[in-house]
C-alpha cells in the first residue's frame, strides 16, 4: 500500500513538474496508473489480504506490469491516446464483464497470486471463495509445478495428508456416537439457537453426571461391595462411656405395610436407608492383604474431593473456547444493529411457519433496540426532579422485591425446622411433612419471581436491563434458598440453638443418630420432588393449556396463548438440580447416577412438550453468550456446594454409629493420619512443597507471568486501534484520489477540446 | 436395475473431498438429492447438467429461506445468469454452508448474498432490501420509513469504518469476526 502511494505521488510530481513535451500524455499515464491502482484495490479486496506483506509486493508488481504495458503502447504507436485509452477501457471492462451494468467480478482474482503462494498446503484451495472449475484449474497448475522440496518436507506433507484423511474418517464415525445429535439439530431448526443451547446444556450435564458416577463407582462403590465382609469396628478411639452414640437401628422393625415401600422409595427411608444409596452403609474397611492396600475411608474422601475438582475442570473446559471468543468480541464494541442485520438470520430454519416466526423475532429485536435508543435519549433529557423521583421509585421497588425474597427464606427456615421435628410421623401426612422443605422451596421459586416481574414493570428500566435483573433475582433466590435449607439442617445437627443434646457426642445424636444419612435423604428428596413436579407440570398444566387454547376460541385463550418455552427459567431449574446433587454427593454416593437418569428422562419429556405445546420464543436468547451465562450460574452452584462440603468435612463431627469415618473426630482427619504413614522422604518433600520457601517464589513467578500476559493483551489492543485508524486514513486517501481523478479527467477533456480546436483551425489554414 | 447410471466415481469423490469442506457421506447425499431433482428421463449427472432455479428452490431446505434467490445467483456459474446450478455449483453451495467451512469463506459468501446489486459494496439500497428480507414484508412486520432511515444510519455508523457510505468486504468481515454466533447460524445441512 505504502509503495503504491509513493508511486502515485511520484507520478503526480512528474505530471506537475513536466513543462515540456506532451503534458497530456504524462498526465494521462498518471490517470491510467490511478485506474489500475483502483483495480488493484478491488482485486485485493476480493482476496482479503490487505494488511499482510504479500499484498504490497503483488500489487505493486502487477501495477508496474500494467504501467510498463501502457508506457510501451504510448511510445510505440502514434495513435497513442486512443491506444492507451482503449487498453484502459478494456481493463475496466474486465471488471465489469456483465451486460447488467457494472457488476463486480469476484472470479477475477488472478492466478498470479500463486506466484507468491509457494508454501501454501493443498488445504488452502478449499478456503478460496472460487467456483469449482477455477479451483480445479489452480490445483492442476499447482500439481504441474513441481516444487523444489526436500525429502523431509515431502514426507511431512504426505503424513499431513494421511492424518487429515484419518481425521475425516474418524469424525464421520464419531458423529454416530454423539448423543442426540439429530434431535438437537431438529430442535435448532424449529426453535432457534437459544432453545437449542438449553438442550445442549442438558446433554452436557447428563454426560458430566454419568462420568462422575463412573468415578465414584470405580473407587468407592465397587471396592465397598468387594470388601464388604471386613468391618474393623474395634478401631474406635476413645470409646469410654460413649456406647449411646453408637446406637443406630435403621432397619424397619416388624411387619411393614405394602404402601410403606412406595413411601420409602420416595423419601429414602425404611428399606432404602441402610443401603449403598446412603453414607451410613459404608464401613471403615482398611484392606491390607499381601501387597494390596486399600483404605476405604481415604478413598471415599478423596473421591468426593476429586469429583468436585473434576466437575470444575469440565465446566471450565467447556467455557474455554466460548469465553475466549466472548472476551475477544466484547472489546471492540461492535454495535447491536450490525450484528442483528448481518448475523441474525438462521439459515437452517425450515418451513414457512418457522421462517415467519424468525422474521417476527428479528423485527421484535429491532423494535427493542430502537426503543432502547429512544428511551436513552428520553432519560438524557429528563429534568432533575424527574430523575430523583425515578431513582427513589427504583430504590423502593428493589427494597420491596428484596422483602419478598427474605420472606421466602424465612418460610424455608421454618418449614425445615418443623419438618425435622416431625421425623416420627407415618403415612401420607408423614410424607408431606418430610417433603415440606422441598414444597416450600419450589413454591417460593415459583411465586416470588412472578411478584418481582410485576414490580419490574413499574421500574422503568430498558428491556435488556429488566431481563438481566430478573435473571439475577431468580438465581439469587434459588441458590440462597438452598443455602438456607442447608444452614437450617446444619444448625440443627450442631445444636446452634441449644447445646444440650450435643454434649454427649458432639452432634445432635438424639434427633440424628446418623446425620450424614439424614442430609443425604434430604438431598435425595429434593431431587425426586424436583423431577415429580416437572412431570406434574407437564401433565397437569402444559398439555391442558394447549388443548384449551386449540379447541376453545374465546378471548381468554387469545390472552393466555400457547406456552412459550422460557429458556432462563428452565436453565435455572437444571442448575438448581445439579447444585443439589453436588451438595448431596458426599452423603449419598449414588445421587449422580440418579441424576443422570433424571436428566435423561427430562430431555425426552422437555422435547415432547416443546414440540407439542410450545411456540418458539419471540424474545430470543443469544446462544453463545447464553452458554457462558449458564456455565457461570453453574459455577455459582458449584461454589455453594463446595462451601457445604468443606464445612462438613472440616467442622462437624462424623456420626459414631455409621459410615466410614465413625472413629475419627472430623472427616478430614483421615488425610493427616495417612500422611504420617508415608515414608519420611515423601513427607519431607510434601512439607517442602507446602512451606514458604516454595510457595512464595511460585507466587512471584505467577505474578510475573500474569503481568507479561496483561502487557501482551494491551499491546494487541493498541495495534487493533492503530489498524482501525489506518483503515480510516486509507479510506480518506481513496476518496481524495477519486476526486483527483475526476478533476484530472475534466482537465484532460478541456485540453483535448482545445487541442482539437487548434488542430482543426491549423488544418483549416 | 443394477448400478445406477449416476454413481460418483471414486477419484471424482476424492477430488470433491479435497476441494470442498464436505465429508464423503455429505457429498454422496448431495449427489442423491441432486439426481432426485433431475427429470426422470435423464438421471445422469455430467459436468454440464444444470438444474433450473425453480427446481433448486423446491428443496425443503431452501424453500422458505428469504435469501434463496440470492443464494442461487451467487453460486451459479451459468453464463445467462439465470441462477441455474450444476452439480459442482451445488457442492460449492453446500461446502460454504457446511459445518466445517471457515469463517472467511462464510463471511465472503454472506457478503455476496447481501450485495443485491452485485457492485461489491453494501450501500443504502442493499441494506434496505436486506432489512426487508429479514423482517418479511407483511403488514405487521414492516418498518416505517423513519425507522428504516434510522436503522440504516445506525448500521452505517457502526460498520462503515472509512466513512464512505458503504460497507465493503473488509468492514463486513470485521463485524462478522466480532460475532461468535455467525458460524453456527450460517449453516444448511441436508
Amino acid at each position: 500500500m505504502l509503495s503504491l502511494l509513493l508511486e502515485n505521488i511520484f507520478f503526480t510530481w512528474l505530471g506537475i513538474t513536466s513543462v515540456s513535451g506532451p503534458v497530456y500524455q504524462i498526465t494521462f499515464i498518471y490517470g491510467a496508473s490511478l485506474v489500475c491502482w483502483m483495480d488493484c484495490i478491488n482485486i485485493s479486496a476480493a482476496r482479503d489480504r490487505e494488511l499482510t506483506g504479500d499484498f504490497s509486493v503483488v500489487e505493486s508488481t502487477e501495477c508496474l506490469m500494467e504501467l510498463s504495458e501502457l508506457h510501451r503502447q504510448t511510445s510505440a504507436t502514434g495513435n497513442s491516446y486512443h491506444g492507451a485509452s482503449q487498453s484502459v477501457r478494456l481493463r475496466s471492462k474486465s471488471v465489469a464483464s456483465n451486460q447488467n451494468g457494472p457488476t463486480f467480478n469476484w472470479g477475477s482474482s488472478p492466478t498470479q497470486g500463486e506466484v507468491q503462494n509457494e508454501s501454501g498446503p493443498f488445504l488452502d484451495l478449499r478456503e478460496r471463495p472460487l467456483p469449482m472449475h477455477l479451483k480445479r484449474a489452480i490445483r492442476e497448475v499447482q500439481q504441474m509445478r513441481v516444487p523444489v522440496v526436500t525429502s523431509w518436507q515431502s514426507w511431512q506433507r504426505s503424513k499431513a495428508k494421511s492424518l487429515s484423511r484419518f481425521r475425516a474418517e474418524a469424525g464421520g464415525i464419531f458423529s454416530y456416537i454423539i448423543l442426540w445429535r439429530k434431535a438437537l439439530h431438529k430442535i435448532g431448526g424449529h426453535f432457534g439457537g437459544g432453545v437449542q443451547s438449553y438442550f445442549m446444556f442438558l446433554r452436557f450435564l447428563v454426560v458430566l453426571n454419568f462420568m462422575s458416577f463412573m468415578l465414584i463407582a470405580a473407587f468407592v462403590l465397587i471396592p465397598s461391595i468387594v470388601f464388604k465382609s471386613t468391618s474393623t469396628t474395634n478401631m474406635t478411639i476413645g470409646s469410654t462411656g460413649q456406647e449411646k452414640c453408637k446406637e443406630y437401628n435403621p432397619n424397619p422393625q416388624g411387619l411393614v405395610l405394602f404402601y410403606q415401600y412406595f413411601l420409602d422409595l420416595l423419601s429414602g427411608t425404611g428399606f432404602m436407608e441402610y443401603s449403598y444409596l446412603f453414607y451410613g452403609y459404608y464401613n471403615d474397611t482398611v484392606v491390607d492383604n499381601s501387597g494390596f492396600h486399600y483404605n476405604l475411608p481415604l478413598a471415599y474422601l478423596l473421591t468426593s474431593v476429586f469429583y468436585f475438582a473434576f466437575c470444575l475442570i469440565c465446566i471450565i473446559a467447556r467455557m474455554g473456547s466460548t469465553l475466549h471468543v466472548a472476551v475477544a468480541t466484547s472489546s471492540g464494541a461492535i454495535g447491536t444493529y450490525s450484528k442483528i442485520m448481518f448475523t441474525g438470520w438462521d439459515y437452517d430454519c425450515r418451513g414457512d411457519q418457522a421462517t415467519k416466526l424468525k422474521q417476527k423475532s428479528i423485527h421484535y429485536q429491532l423494535q427493542v433496540e430502537l426503543e432502547e435508543q429512544r428511551l436513552q435519549t428520553m432519560t438524557a433529557s429528563l429534568t432533575l426532579g424527574q430523575t430523583v423521583g425515578l431513582y427513589s421509585l427504583r430504590v423502593f421497588l428493589m427494597f420491596l422485591s428484596f422483602t419478598f425474597i427474605v420472606a421466602a427464606f424465612f418460610g424455608i427456615f421454618e418449614a425445615t425446622t418443623f419438618s425435622q421435628g416431625q421425623v416420627g410421623a407415618s403415612g401420607i401426612l408423614g410424607l408431606i411433612w418430610q417433603y415440606l422443605p422441598s414444597i416450600v422451596i419450589t413454591t417460593g421459586n415459583f411465586v416470588v419471581p412472578l411478584l418481582c416481574d410485576q414490580i419490574a414493570r413499574f421500574e422503568g428500566y430498558s428491556p435488556s436491563t429488566t431481563i438481566i435483573l430478573a435473571l439475577f433475582r431468580s438465581v439469587f433466590l434459588r441458590m440462597v434458598s438452598l443455602g438456607v435449607l442447608l444452614f437450617t439442617l446444619w444448625s440443627n445437627i450442631t445444636c446452634f440453638k441449644d447445646s444440650q443434646p450435643c454434649q454427649l457426642c458432639q452432634y445432635n445424636q438424639k434427633d440424628y443418630p446418623c446425620w450424614e444419612t439424614s442430609v443425604g435423604q434430604e438431598m435425595y428428596k429434593l431431587t425426586m420432588f424436583d423431577f415429580l413436579i416437572t412431570i406434574a407440570m407437564l401433565i397437569l398444566v402444559e398439555f391442558p393449556r394447549r388443548l384449551f387454547v386449540d379447541h376453545c376460541s374465546c378471548a381468554l385463550t387469545r390472552w393466555v396463548g400457547r406456552q412459550e418455552f422460557l429458556v432462563p427459567a428452565n436453565v435455572l431449574g437444571l442448575v438448581y438440580g445439579q447444585t443439589v446433587v453436588w451438595t448431596g454427593a458426599l452423603f449419598c454416593p449414588l445421587l449422580p447416577v440418579i441424576n443422570t437418569l433424571k436428566f435423561f428422562l427430562l430431555f425426552y419429556c422437555k422435547k415432547v412438550t416443546l414440540f407439542s405445546n410450545c411456540c418458539p420464543p419471540v424474545k430470543t436468547f443469544r446462544s453463545t453468550t447464553s452458554t457462558i451465562f449458564f456455565l457461570v450460574v453453574l459455577l455459582f452452584g458449584w461454589g455453594l456446594a463446595l462451601v457445604a462440603m468443606i464445612y462438613s468435612l472440616a467442622q462437624i463431627h462424623p456420626s459414631q454409629s455409621c459410615g466410614p469415618f465413625r472413629s475419627l473426630s472430623t472427616m478430614w482427619e483421615i488425610v493427616p493420619s495417612t500422611f504420617y504413614t508415608l515414608s519420611l522422604l515423601t513427607q519431607s518433600f510434601l512439607f517442602y512443597m507446602g512451606s514458604q520457601a516454595f510457595s512464595i517464589p511460585l507466587f512471584v513467578f505467577s505474578c510475573v507471568v500474569l503481568c507479561y500476559v496483561a502487557a501482551l493483551a494491551a499491546v494487541y489492543g493498541n495495534s487493533v486501534n492503530l489498524l482501525k485508524a489506518q483503515l480510516k486514513l486509507e479510506g480518506r486517501d481513496k476518496q481524495f484520489l477519486v476526486k483527483q481523478i475526476e478533476e484530472l479527467s475534466q482537465k484532460i477533456g478541456v485540453q483535448m477540446r482545445d487541442k482539437a480546436d487548434t488542430f482543426d483551425s491549423g488544418a483549416a489554414h | 436395475m443394477g448400478t445406477t447410471a449416476s454413481q460418483l466415481g471414486k477419484d471424482l469423490l476424492s477430488e470433491y473431498q479435497e476441494l470442498t469442506f464436505l465429508t464423503k457421506q455429505e457429498i454422496l447425499l448431495a449427489h442423491k438429492r441432486f439426481t432426485e431433482l433431475l427429470p426422470k428421463e435423464d438421471r445422469t449427472v455430467q459436468s454440464t447438467t444444470r438444474l433450473s432455479m425453480e427446481k433448486i428452490l423446491s428443496m425443503p431446505e431452501l424453500k422458505s429461506n428469504p435469501f434463496r434467490k440470492r443464494i442461487c445467483h451467487v453460486f451459479s456459474t451459468s453464463d445467462t445468469k439465470d441462477g441455474s446450478l450444476t452439480f459442482e455449483d451445488f457442492l460449492d453451495l453446500l461446502s460454504a454452508f457446511s459445518d466445517s467451512a471457515t469463517l472467511e469463506i462464510k463471511s465472503h459468501y454472506a457478503f455476496r448474498i447481501f450485495d443485491f446489486d452485485d457492485d461489491g459494496t453494501l450501500d443504502g439500497g442493499d441494506l434496505e432490501k436486506l432489512v426487508n428480507c429479514l423482517t418479511g414484508e407483511t403488514d405487521d412486520t414492516r418498518l416505517t420509513p423513519e425507522e428504516m432511515r434510522q436503522l440504516i444510519r445506525n448500521i452505517l455508523e457502526e460498520s462503515d469504518i472509512d466513512k464512505d457510505g458503504t460497507v465493503n468486504l473488509s468492514e463486513f468481515q470485521h463485524v462478522i469476526s466480532r460475532s461468535p454466533d455467525f458460524v453456527s447460524s450460517f449453516k444448511i445441512v441436508l
